[in-house]
């Protein structure tokens, strides 16, 4: 790519705080950024966590060992994706973790390829990733190796309503490793997202949902002329109240903007 | 007409002993007013003076305070507010509840701080304060009429310039939520009403002999026109354009609303319920209290025509918590406990209880389940005719589900035994502990802690010291609003709340009072109540959720899980204890 991928802009915030953005809705529990030895990273959401790897270069397996050890205390799986995700969905992130307690590794198979770097791995793996990282063996791949692995194929990925709805091509899996890769997806049209104001913030525009295209929330807002300042709050899908412009929105999100001056 | 000394307070309270309309005057040394301000705070202090330690709420010797506050009479906005403070009979711990408009001003003008009732009366009675002078009047012209006509019935007879505080026929018959009202608006939580119709007193007139002096009356007046000004930015503009059922839709989509008694947190039934919908299809009017800029109270049309003031906490209790979503059936059954006089909120509770006991078959009431308008209704005319389920729902739901056994406590949605409010304590944790550490119970106004989950700043899933923090803050702003007073509502319009607050008490009172010694005396309230309570009888048991919010997940409409695990409220509550200065019990130091 020429330049380090976390920092590449998408719609207006970086492709590192989206993926980790994208994760943090996929997930009940904290989520962790290793980078390399003292990368300068873009801004991140509060509440994440940021990891050094202890050497420089080893690959993604040592960035594993690094996470699963660090979530072992909070988790007994943990989601483990790159930073070059754009179209991650966190439907795609739920699929993936709900059969987490069935194995070691719930991986991924789509379009011909296995994706360990978007996959479920139990937390207890983390010894055996950092003596493989020890032993030189560095591909992810290495850690499959004698646990139990149950793979998720493009049918059983599909069969998750909740996910074919909204990612019915698999575009989660698709990675940024070139300048064109990077410049293809990028050119895609933003998330399909459905916004409605609720209260005194409808007056502008009615409260019947609007359909626009916007890959944040700041966006979304924008484009229905709500300002995100203290007197707002969004719900997203119904979840967490939020003011962050940057939150990553995936198709089919349903953004509620709503007064933020509660009680009563 | 003698006025006041410079000050905003007369120094005085007046006890009125009700069995012989005997009174004496109280005074209240400036050292007091200073720690307690007035409102709330006055209030517990008045409670913990006057009452006997173990009384019954409903004994003669149980005082009932209406209590002022440095403010009232003065031009600044929303300040025409009253306390009312007593030992609950819903809770047996301390409640208080505020209300507002004519009666504060004519009250404090009587030249006290505070009236206090103590006594039984040997026939219904009204009790009326004019200045100094006392009279215990026959009241059984009113006993048994709403409080809206019994306000009116008084104010008829007494003449003009009487303002009148009245309990509808639920406190007479002892419900334990009847509430107190005052010109259609109500000091509703915790059962004052009752405590009030135990005196065998259906209302307190007041009417004015003097005038309130600020101890800088210009600039007070310079102030008040700063603080209107501020009170019509977008601070309020959702209590003046749409009221609190705003809230409706926006907590429906944050998964938050209480539904089918706390068994889900999105109520389909919603946006029939919602202030978009009743507003455009009902017609909606606007009303405020006396001395109110914002004016938020909104009127919907009821059946016939009837103007029914509806709040959030209407439509949640007696809406989706019940799964009513007839509108016609929740304006009706908020007019009815109107008319009652009884709070909505433990009534609506107290029902969906029974509801869920009905549908389990705990209950002999097959007429009685969720969703049905005609249910909600019958129920509510059993609480005020005292017939079928009426006696033991008058209860409220800890007391019934005392009575009805099984497991019905596990679902019993209450802390101390007031009704939770509107908000789901799994999927808002900052409010999970607000509303379990709360002095007055399960209460969203002593508690405002659905600020911090609602901030945008906090994770509501998962609760953690910032929710303590978050949980405190809102405490203790409460503490200071609900005492000086101030209408919560304004809260938003403060940048620096503690200092601006702190200033405008200084220029009423003359005191050089500063945000410091503001945080502390937040502090020493919100304590204080905790103290009184010890002494009553209560546990560090008390201070927790039902069994429900703690081991039956809620799925959001997100899809995730929400979930309050025992050891994270545990963890929240003692991190609040430690902040608070108790001990790991919840108690404070010797």
């Amino acid at each position: 790519m020429g330049q380090p991928k976390a920092g590449l802009e998408w719609h207006g915030s970086t492709l590192l705080r989206r993926v980790v953005g994208l994760v943090q809705r996929g997930v009940d529990g904290p989520v962790v950024v290793v980078r390399a030895p003292g990368q300068a990273l873009p801004s991140l959401p509060a509440g994440v966590e940021v990891l050094d790897d202890p050497h420089e270069g080893r690959g993604p397996l040592q960035g594993i060992a690094v996470g699963l050890s660090a979530l072992s205390d909070h988790a007994e799986s943990a989601f483990v994706c790159s930073t070059d995700l754009p179209l991650l969905h966190p439907a795609f992130v739920r699929r993936v973790t709900r059969d987490s307690d069935t194995a070691d590794v719930v991986l991924p198979y789509v379009d011909g390829h296995r994706q360990p770097l978007a996959a479920c791995y139990r937390t207890s793996l983390a010894a055996t990733a950092t003596r493989l990282v020890e032993q030189d063996r560095l591909r992810p791949a290495f850690l499959l190796d004698g646990v139990q692995v149950v793979v998720l194929d493009e049918p059983a990925l599909r069969a998750d309503a909740a996910l074919s709805a909204v990612d019915p091509g698999l575009a989660s899996v698709c990675g940024v490793n070139t300048p064109e890769e990077y410049a293809a997806l990028r050119a895609r049209p933003a998330p399909a997202v459905r916004v409605s104001c609720s209260g005194v913030l409808a007056r502008a525009g009615g409260h019947a949902p609007t359909t626009v295209r916007a890959a944040t929330l700041g966006a979304a807002a924008d484009l229905v002329g709500v300002v995100l300042d203290r007197h707002v709050l969004a719900a997203v899908n119904g979840d967490q109240a939020t003011r962050d412009p940057e939150l990553p929105l995936a198709n089919g999100d349903s953004v509620m903007l709503v007064s933020a001056d509660a009680g009563g | 007409m003698p006025v006041a000394e410079p000050g905003g307070c007369f120094g005085r309270a007046l006890v009125i002993d009700v069995t012989d309309g005997s009174s004496r005057v109280l005074p209240l040394p400036e050292r007091v007013l200073r720690e307690c301000l007035g409102g709330v705070g006055l209030g517990t202090w008045l409670l913990s003076e006057l009452g006997p330690p173990g009384v019954d709420p409903l004994a003669p010797e149980a005082p009932l305070a209406f209590v002022f506050s440095p403010l009232v009479g003065t031009p600044l906005t929303t300040s025409a507010k009253f306390a009312v403070v007593g030992k609950s009979p819903l809770t047996g711990l301390l409640t208080d509840a505020l209300a507002s408009s004519h009666f504060a001003i004519s009250g404090k003008l009587t030249g006290h701080d505070a009236l206090v009732l103590v006594g039984r009366a040997e026939r219904p009675s009204v009790v009326a304060v004019r200045g100094g002078d006392v009279q215990l009047l026959d009241g059984s012209a009113e006993w048994g009429l709403s409080s809206a006509d019994a306000e009116a019935s008084v104010r008829e007879r007494l003449g003009r310039g009487w303002q009148v505080a009245s309990t509808g026929s639920a406190g007479e018959r002892g419900v334990r939520y009847a509430t107190l009202s005052h010109d259609g608006r109500h000091a509703g939580r915790g059962g004052l009403g009752a405590v009030l119709g135990s005196k065998q007193v259906k209302a307190l007139a007041v009417h004015a002999t003097t005038k309130v002096a600020p101890a800088h009356p210009q600039q007070v007046l310079t102030a008040a026109r700063d603080l209107r000004t501020r009170s019509l930015g977008r601070a309020t503009v959702k209590a003046r354009e749409l009221g609190t059922m705003a809230n409706v839709l926006a907590y429906n989509a944050l998964s938050t609303l209480p539904t089918r008694n706390f068994t889900e947190a999105v109520f389909e039934g919603a946006p029939a319920l919602a202030a978009e919908e009743l507003a455009a299809a009902r017609g909606v009017t606007r009303s405020s209290c006396a001395s109110c800029s914002i004016g938020c109270e909104h009127l919907y049309t009821g059946k016939g025509g009837k103007k029914v003031r509806m709040e959030y906490q209407n439509v949640s209790a007696l809406g989706s918590l019940c799964g009513v979503s007839d509108p016609d059936a929740v304006l009706a059954a908020s007019a009815r406990c109107d008319e009652l006089g009884i709070d909505t909120i433990s009534a609506g509770g107290t029902i969906a209880w029974a509801m869920e006991c009905a549908e389990r078959g705990l209950l002999d009431a097959p007429w009685l389940r969720f969703g049905s308008g005609v249910a909600l209704l019958r129920a509510l005319d059993e609480i005020g005719s005292g017939e079928g389920l009426g006696p033991l729902l008058a209860l409220g739901s800890r007391a019934a589900a005392a009575v009805v056994g099984g497991d019905s406590l596990t679902f019993s949605a209450q802390v101390k035994g007031l009704e939770i409010p509107g908000y789901e304590p799994r999927t808002m944790h900052a409010m999970a502990l607000g509303l379990a550490v709360n002095a007055r119970g399960a209460d969203h106004n002593r508690s405002g802690a659905h600020e911090a989950d609602l901030s945008g700043d906090l994770d509501r899933l998962r609760g953690g010291p910032a929710h303590v923090l978050g949980a405190i803050a809102s405490e203790d702003r409460a503490a200071v609003m609900d005492s000086m007073i101030l209408c919560s509502f304004l809260r938003g319009v403060f940048d620096e709340p503690f200092r601006e607050w702190a200033e405008l008490l200084s220029l009423v009172t003359g005191w050089d009072v500063d945000e410091t010694e503001l945080r502390a005396t937040a502090q020493r309230i919100v304590l204080a109540k905790r103290a009184y309570n010890l002494r009553e009888g209560w546990t560090p048991e008390d201070d927790w959720l039902p069994e429900r919010f703690l081991t039956q997940d809620l799925t959001m409409a997100s899809g995730r899980t929400a979930a309050l695990t025992p050891s994270r409220l545990r963890s929240m509550i003692s991190a609040y204890y430690e902040a608070r200065g108790l001990d790991p019990s919840g108690r404070p130091y010797d």
